[in-house]
């Protein structure tokens, strides 16, 4: 066996060990975002400023969404309420204002929309304590 | 085989290196990302903007109300009917509640007698923050002293250490004691403390604080302290003006004239 099979093998078997990482890595995105590359973002698709409810697609995918909401709330509060960083831009390049308005500007349009998902999980998170629910500003 | 482990793993990790170039060359999602810069800027530099205001009391007319009635409805300030579980963002103290400080002999009687606007000061040095164990309240990157509701809990510090007595308690569920319910804004639940923000919900829109925009005698005036063009820093500039208990240190942004 020569010097450069022997070489070659090798880099081989490094690039299959490689492979089969990146396919873990891609496997183990249960439920979360498909790990498909994001279309390349279109001017036109980014307002100059943070625009709060004009979209007729949510910020992530549904089943994402209903994972992750409460963490994106978070960090939303986080963001806005403490270091002044309004502005979300999402993977394809839409652009958000962080705010529960933003969320509230389509989801009120079902007044149940949080409460049925909640329900049926048995959470009771304390939102509504302070803001105003969908329900009652849909009154 | 007469190649030794080290020289093999070596290889192997070029192998690995290689496809991670190959990788990130096909597939987009695999390339380190991009910085995006408009996203940074979106963050504001702290210090830059201190929002102050100044009270003009010659201009405040006598028995009028209006900035507390608009103040207290946009921002849904429950109404006890109890002075003693009172809360207030904004509201009128006689001058020498206002003032407990300023020399009061000889004093015009006409100004010993005028009710003076009181709200948060936001201090540049409030204590407030420095007492709050959660920092539920903190001082913001434009000068506001602002309250994360959801962090508080209670244990009213704050209202101890502001020496202007500009924070309330909510010893209630305010949600029943507000009259008329402002949808724009949130209500604050029972066991928080809460006080003026200085209407940041309305400056992040570019409009004026509530206050400032319902008074008819144009007495309150808004804006950038850091700024020597600005018309607040004109009139300062221009006026002998007042702060709150100024021997304290606590370096109020809302100003007086008398």
């Amino acid at each position: 066996m020569n010097k450069h099979l022997q070489t070659m093998i090798a880099l081989l078997i490094g690039l299959v060990v490689f492979a089969g990482a990146a396919l873990f890595m891609l496997a183990g995105h249960h439920g979360a975002l498909p790990a498909t590359a994001a279309p390349a973002p279109s001017a036109t698709a980014v307002p100059a400023k943070a625009v709060p409810v004009d979209s007729t697609r949510c910020i992530a995918q549904t089943e994402w969404m209903r994972a992750h909401h409460m963490q994106v709330l978070n960090q939303w509060r986080f963001d806005s309420v403490r270091h002044g960083n309004r502005s979300y831009v999402t993977r394809d390049g839409r652009r958000f204002d962080k705010s529960l308005n933003t969320c509230l500007g389509c989801h009120n349009s079902n007044p149940m929309f949080c409460f049925m998902c909640h329900q049926y999980a048995n959470v009771k998170p304390t939102c509504w304590n302070c803001h105003i629910s969908p329900m009652e500003s849909t009154k | 085989m007469n190649q030794d482990r080290r020289d093999f793993l070596r290889k192997a990790g070029v192998g690995a290196l290689a496809g991670l170039g190959a990788a990130a060359g096909l597939f987009p999602l695999f390339a380190l990302e991009k910085t995006d810069m408009a996203a940074l800027s979106d963050t504001p530099v702290p210090g830059r903007i201190r929002w102050g205001m100044l009270v003009d009391t010659r201009k405040c007319r006598e028995g009028c109300n209006e900035c507390v009635v608009r103040c207290h409805h946009d921002h849904n300030v429950p109404d006890f009917g109890k002075s003693k579980s009172e809360i207030k963002w904004i509201w009128k103290s006689g001058y020498e509640q206002a003032f407990p400080s300023a020399s009061k002999q000889f004093q015009n009687p006409e100004i010993e007698r005028r009710q003076v606007l009181t709200l948060c000061n936001h201090c540049a040095e409030p204590p407030c923050t420095r007492a709050c164990p959660t920092e539920a309240t903190f001082r913001r990157w434009d000068g506001i002293v602002s309250m994360d509701y959801h962090r508080c809990i209670g244990c009213r510090f704050c209202m101890a250490a502001c020496p202007y007595g500009s924070r309330s308690f909510n010893w209630q569920d305010p949600r029943p004691a507000v009259k008329e319910l402002s949808p724009t804004y949130p209500t604050r639940e029972r066991g928080v403390v809460e006080k003026c923000n200085f209407c940041s919900e309305r400056l992040v829109k570019g409009q004026l604080p509530a206050c400032v925009e319902s008074c008819a005698e144009k007495a309150l005036l808004f804006g950038d302290l850091n700024d020597p063009k600005s018309e607040i820093r004109t009139m300062l500039a221009s006026n002998q003006t007042m702060q709150r208990k100024p021997e304290l240190g606590t370096l109020p942004s809302v100003f007086y004239i008398i």
